[in-house]
């Protein structure tokens, strides 16, 4: 289980991945100075994928997805945990945090 | 809230209770928690297929995630239960993840059509 987003852009998949893969333009957009980030994965223009810690120094993994549509690009971003659990515990979460 | 004891390893870790949550047969232990709201070692070595033994390290290791309370029990049985927002911790990042990435996203799509060829009208 995992935070799963997305967004539809109205820009090549390229003019999003330069926003994605230039740490300046990165950095601007995440608004997280003071998150250390390690990428890990690139493939131009598709994907990227990096680890990062929170305040409390845990990590987790962000793997975002670029996906030419026709209205542009859909960006589709997955961060996940270590050790999440299977996806069939979402049910239990939603009752218990109901 | 809670209105039991907590336990030592008190609030839970979500990186704690993610690794808890990874095991299928904790997964077990914890939908019977949910279920009948307490358990003990005999009754859930009573209704699953392994030992007293692996019972109560599996307990052990949810009781470590803070995931635990212990209950009176019968005479000399402990009896356990869900610590109460056990798992709100870990419900709670991944909505607090979702919130942050709407908000990344919205900055990163007016950073990206801003700068580029604007489109339509």
């Amino acid at each position: 289980m995992s935070a799963i987003r997305e967004i539809e852009i109205e820009a090549s998949p390229q003019e999003v991945w330069e926003a994605l893969i230039d740490e300046d333009r990165r950095a601007a957009w995440l608004d997280e100075p003071e998150r250390v980030i390690s990428v890990t994965e690139a493939d131009a223009p598709r994907r990227i994928v990096w680890q990062w810690w929170d305040d409390d120094r845990r990590a987790s993994t962000v793997e975002i997805n670029v996906i030419g549509v026709a209205a542009g690009a859909r960006v589709v971003v997955t961060e996940t945990r270590p050790s999440f659990p299977l996806a069939q515990l979402a049910s239990s979460f939603a009752l218990v945090a109901a | 809230m809670s209105a039991g004891l907590p336990t030592d390893s008190g609030k839970a870790d979500v990186g704690a209770v993610f690794a808890a949550l990874a095991d299928p047969t904790r997964r077990r232990m914890l939908a019977a928690l949910l279920r009948d709201g307490e358990t003990s070692v005999p009754s859930l070595s009573a209704a699953l297929p392994i030992s007293r033994q692996m019972v109560a390290k599996h307990l052990a290791t949810l009781d470590s995630a803070g995931l635990l309370e212990r209950g009176a029990g019968r005479g000399r049985e402990v009896s356990y239960r869900l610590r109460d927002g056990a798992l709100h911790d870990a419900a709670r990042w991944i909505r607090e993840a979702e919130m942050q990435w709407d908000e990344r996203l919205g900055r990163l799509k007016q950073s990206v059509e801003r700068g580029g060829v604007r489109r339509g009208t």
